[in-house]
């Protein structure tokens, strides 16, 4: 693969995490702005992915704890995508032994989902 | 506790200096965060643990982009040491349920007082560490990488710091990498070994959204505001003053342990 396309391949994981972080950023900061303009909420209680179920329809109801988690769990997921954008540059230079690596770390993180959802 | 404009705020300048001094100096994220959260805030410490590995991965993320534009991290090698980095990750966080509160202070503290000195320590060689050029190197002791990283791993599942205190030296000193490659791997990759553990935090509602959220967010912000306003490294006495806190806050969990601050 020659260096202009590896260079696009750096901007393309570079733009993902920039883009990443920030709109998980901006989700939580709308979330917060939310809650502090209807008035003050309780912090006490933990979020479980089990209500994932309940995430996207309190999201839609603009429930505004709803959309900071949302952010919250965007925020987590973005090293996620960094693992696959790193495999699939990996792949595109045909640098087989380091996708088989990232889909490792891959297998590993999914399991620790996997892991959590029981 | 109630959510008010004060705490959202004081949790924003918490992330925002966690997030400053995490992107300049590589180390310090979840190593402040997580003692002002228990110590200040009040969050028991197992939650304080969740928000912070979530608030690494805010630094890890900020960060990582202009070290892969800028070809410092050898994303190849990180990747390889992140296998048993994330198996760490995993393990520690399931080994930080089981221990009681009052025992994850104390380790913490251990771990603070360890960073500390490793800090004021290579302050005094940060200067010679800066001058190092992108000569081309050759990865040693893979072995020896892999068995640390898994070691790095477990102390950030169960500790919520990102492991960069363990990891950089290791690259640098073991494995032959130049110092400057080793911090921008180490940053690009803690965000995964934060994530790793991050999700069975989360199973266990020990991430509250309200205090991650606004924290991260200052992460967030502190993090790219400090690499643009700082173009230097902070100088020496800073980072000596930065170890001394460490030590302090390292002493104060010790004593709350043995005093029951800690108690449900």
């Amino acid at each position: 693969m020659n260096d202009l396309t590896e260079d696009k391949a750096r901007s393309a994981i570079a733009a993902i995490l920039r883009y990443g972080s920030l709109i998980s950023t901006l989700v939580m900061a709308l979330g917060l702005v939310l809650i502090l303009l209807r008035g003050p909420v309780s912090v006490g209680s933990g979020a479980h992915l089990v209500s994932f179920r309940t995430l996207f329809p309190r999201v839609i109801r603009l429930d505004a704890a709803g959309i900071a988690e949302l952010g919250m769990l965007l925020l987590l997921v973005t090293p996620i995508l960094r693992i696959i954008v790193a495999g699939v540059t990996f792949g595109l230079e045909r640098d087989y032994k380091y996708v088989l690596i990232s889909l490792g770390v891959l297998a590993v993180v999914c399991g620790s989902i996997g892991l959590a959802m029981r | 506790m109630d959510l008010t404009w004060l705490h959202l705020c004081a949790l924003v300048v918490l992330g925002a200096v966690a997030g400053g001094i995490g992107s300049l100096t590589g180390i310090g994220g979840g190593l402040i965060i997580t003692p002002i959260l228990t110590l200040v805030f009040g969050v028991p410490i197992h939650q304080a643990i969740g928000t912070s590995l979530c608030c690494v991965i805010a630094t890890s993320s900020g960060a990582a982009a202009s070290y892969v534009e800028h070809r410092l991290s050898d994303i190849r090698l990180g990747m390889t040491l992140e296998l048993t980095t994330t198996l760490g990750a995993v393990t520690g966080s399931l080994v930080a349920a089981l221990l009681s509160r009052e025992a994850l202070a104390i380790l913490f503290a251990v771990f603070l007082s360890y960073a500390g000195s490793t800090m004021a320590r290579r302050s005094f060689r940060a200067e010679a560490m800066e001058t190092g050029g992108m000569e081309p190197y050759q990865v040693k002791r893979l072995p020896l990488g892999l068995c640390g990283s898994g070691a790095a791993g477990i102390i950030s599942g169960m500790l919520g710091v990102g492991g960069g205190i363990i990891k950089v030296p290791l690259m640098y000193l073991a494995m032959g990498v130049p110092f400057k490659v080793a911090t921008a791997t180490s940053n690009f990759m803690i965000g995964v070994t934060a994530a790793a553990s991050a999700f069975i935090y989360y199973s266990r509602g020990d991430v509250w959204p309200l205090i991650t959220a606004p924290t991260a967010v200052g992460v967030y912000l502190g993090a790219a505001l400090g690499a643009r306003l700082m173009r230097r490294t902070p100088s020496r006495w800073l980072i000596v003053l930065f170890s001394f806190i460490m030590f302090y806050f390292a002493v104060i969990m010790i004593w709350k342990s043995f005093h029951g601050g800690f108690a449900r």
